[in-house]
């Protein structure tokens, strides 16, 4: 669910930042422009893990800025393909369902791959479990285990004026990573049914 | 920003949550504060991370994961001669879920049916309620992790 990334980054510091330490000017600096953002086909950055390596501190003409480069390893979360992860439902569709972790909404299970006894019920806005003699329901914010299968990224770079921020049906925008996932299978699905 | 490499390691959640209570309780002894993007995300994962259930729940009270817990889980499958068919990725969900019924276990082990007899896998279950303990629904967890931990020590 999560991996170290090691990269490379040029880090520059305030004179605001002179009073901190410089390992701590840097690891806010690294932290602030990292944590919580979409690198495309690398993951959401979650936080810096180490500091491998740093150069000196060069200050250039104009700035009173301190550069200096790092090499540094930062968590990352990036399920793999396959992967089992736990979530909490926040609304079904007719397309599927939507699920979130707490630090990441964009996970969604079509239709297509929700158990075949499942079904959608328009009246409560759920999926509900059918079988002969139960009915069993998806309810919202019900914890959840899913298996990731694919994961869509979208470029969120600003393309001009023309190039408006594309939405999605509903007025959402397009999230910058999105896994799809499945439910289908003895074991997925809500955990109350499968824990003892 | 140049990524020098993609996928330097793989972390379990164990791994993960120590790091960030780490990084909290340095904090709070420097009496600094962080950037406030990562305060959210870090009360974010903290919450994902302790919400039943994942194992880690009971965590700050019972211990039950500790630095060589990895380690024990191999040393325990070697024994039980299964460790050398499962893959690194079902070891990691193996640690991040914690598979507490064969239903569940058969998530993160693909083809299991076909891999495992029953009491191989009963023997996985086994290993796994040994090495990581178990969370009891409501009360008792403590006595329970803390023997399961005493006992492979």
């Amino acid at each position: 669910m999560f991996i170290l990334t090691k990269v490379a980054d040029l880090v520059q510091i305030t004179p605001s930042d002179f009073k901190k330490s410089s390992i701590d000017a840097i690891h806010d600096n690294i932290n602030a422009k990292y944590a919580n953002k979409v690198i495309q086909k690398i993951g959401l950055c979650i936080c810096l893990w180490d500091v491998l390596w740093a150069s000196e501190g060069l200050i250039g003409h104009g700035t009173g800025l301190v550069n200096v480069n790092v090499e540094f390893r930062i968590v990352v979360f990036r399920p793999f393909k396959g992967e089992v992860l736990q979530g909490r439902i926040t609304s079904g569709t007719q397309a599927g369902v939507h699920i979130r972790l707490d630090f990441f909404d964009d996970v969604f299970i079509p239709a297509s791959d929700m158990p075949d006894e499942a079904v959608f019920e328009p009246s409560e806005g759920l999926w509900v479990w059918r079988d002969e003699d139960q009915t069993m329901y998806y309810d919202t914010h019900e914890m959840v285990r899913f298996q990731v299968l694919t994961e869509e990224w979208h470029d969120q770079t600003p393309t001009g004026p023309e190039g408006l921020i594309e939405e999605e049906s509903g007025g959402r925008p397009i999230p910058p990573y999105r896994i799809t996932g499945s439910m289908k299978g003895s074991g997925l699905g809500c955990c109350l049914w499968w824990d003892e | 920003m140049k990524i020098l490499e993609s996928q330097n390691a793989v972390l379990t959640n164990y791994e993960v949550y120590q790091h960030l209570m780490d990084r909290e309780r340095m904090l709070k002894e420097k009496r600094r504060r962080g950037p406030g993007n990562l305060a959210t995300l870090v009360k974010e994962v903290l919450a994902y991370l302790k919400t039943p259930p994942s194992p880690l729940v009971n965590q700050e009270k019972t211990h039950q994961y500790t630095a060589d817990v990895v380690a024990r889980l191999m040393a325990r499958l070697n024994e039980a001669n299964l460790n050398q068919d499962l893959a690194k990725g079902e070891i990691l969900m193996i640690l991040n879920i914690r598979p507490s019924s064969i239903a569940v276990l058969s998530t993160v082990i693909e083809d299991m049916e076909e891999r495992f007899n029953d009491d191989e896998q009963q023997a996985i279950l086994d290993s796994i309620l040994e090495v990581l303990g178990h969370d009891e629904p409501a009360g008792g967890e403590e006595i329970k992790g803390e023997a399961a931990e005493n006992g492979t020590s």
